[in-house]
């Protein structure tokens, strides 16, 4: 098992609000350019609901499938399945926990796994080295970017 | 600790989809220039344009094995990766953090369970 990425941040407002706004307006905070098109004009869509699909779509009407939500939970989990410039068969998971905090706070805890997933290379991946390069592999891309 | 500072920008050089390719074959081994362009549908001059600029990011090194250059992923540029991943998702967070944080809820998510 590769070591998952774990990154966690606070964001100042409820845990519902904060639900909302990552799965209803991903096109607006998305960053620019992170996506396969490279166009600006590129719309991104998350359909909020278990199965919805997460894809790009470019000003010509082309779509472009970036990942697919496992778990719906709202307004405390996440996940999906990310795949962001790869293959299906290569997808990463995602999950995403929204903590109330109280005081209208959410602690948001973002874990990314599934990295042994990576096709062929999956094996040598985990066994290349030393300086846990295997946590950065399919996700340059992700946040990619994602 | 020999590595002088990369000339180029490590984030910059992963910005290109052929050059995470290369990346990622080198993850599991140093491959020559042949190799990798077998692999890729690129050029082999291409290949080798996008391996200098691995190469100043500080992502890839290059040594001589007999009449062969091989390339492989240089530690220390690795972990620059490591931490271009945080940061990809950590711009997308502030993002999200910005436009979550100045907006209001304009109804109960849809969906959302009662409290």
């Amino acid at each position: 098992m590769i070591e998952p990425l774990r990154l966690s941040y606070e964001i100042a407002c409820a845990p519902e609000h904060a639900f909302e706004v990552w799965t209803t307006r991903v096109s607006t905070w998305w960053p620019k350019g992170h996506s396969v098109s490279g166009n600006p004009e590129t719309c991104v869509v998350l359909e909020p609901r278990p199965g919805g699909r997460i894809f790009e779509r470019t000003p010509d009407g082309t779509e472009i499938d970036w990942g697919e939500i496992t778990l719906w939970n709202p307004p405390r989990r996440l996940g999906y399945l990310w795949y962001i410039k790869r293959d299906r068969n290569d997808a990463t998971d995602v999950e995403l926990t929204f903590v109330d905090l109280g005081d209208g706070t959410t602690r948001l805890e973002i874990v990314h796994t599934g990295w042994e997933r990576l096709g062929a290379e999956g094996p040598a991946w985990r066994d290349a080295n030393t300086s846990g390069w295997s946590a950065l592999l399919p996700h340059f891309v992700a946040a990619a970017e994602g | 600790m020999n590595a002088s500072a990369p000339a180029g920008d490590p984030f910059e050089a992963l910005g290109d989809p052929n050059r995470r390719a290369i990346v990622e074959m080198l993850g599991s081994r140093g491959r020559s220039v042949g190799e990798l362009a077998d692999a890729l549908p690129i050029s082999r001059p291409a290949v080798s344009r996008h391996l200098r600029l691995l190469k100043e990011a500080g992502l890839v090194v290059e040594e001589a094995q007999g009449t062969r250059r091989i390339y492989s992923l240089h530690d220390q540029g690795v972990e620059a990766v490591e931490s271009y991943l945080t940061q990809v998702w950590g711009d997308a967070v502030t993002r999200f953090r910005l436009l979550a944080e100045n907006t209001r809820p304009t109804k109960r998510a849809k969906g959302s369970k009662r409290a």
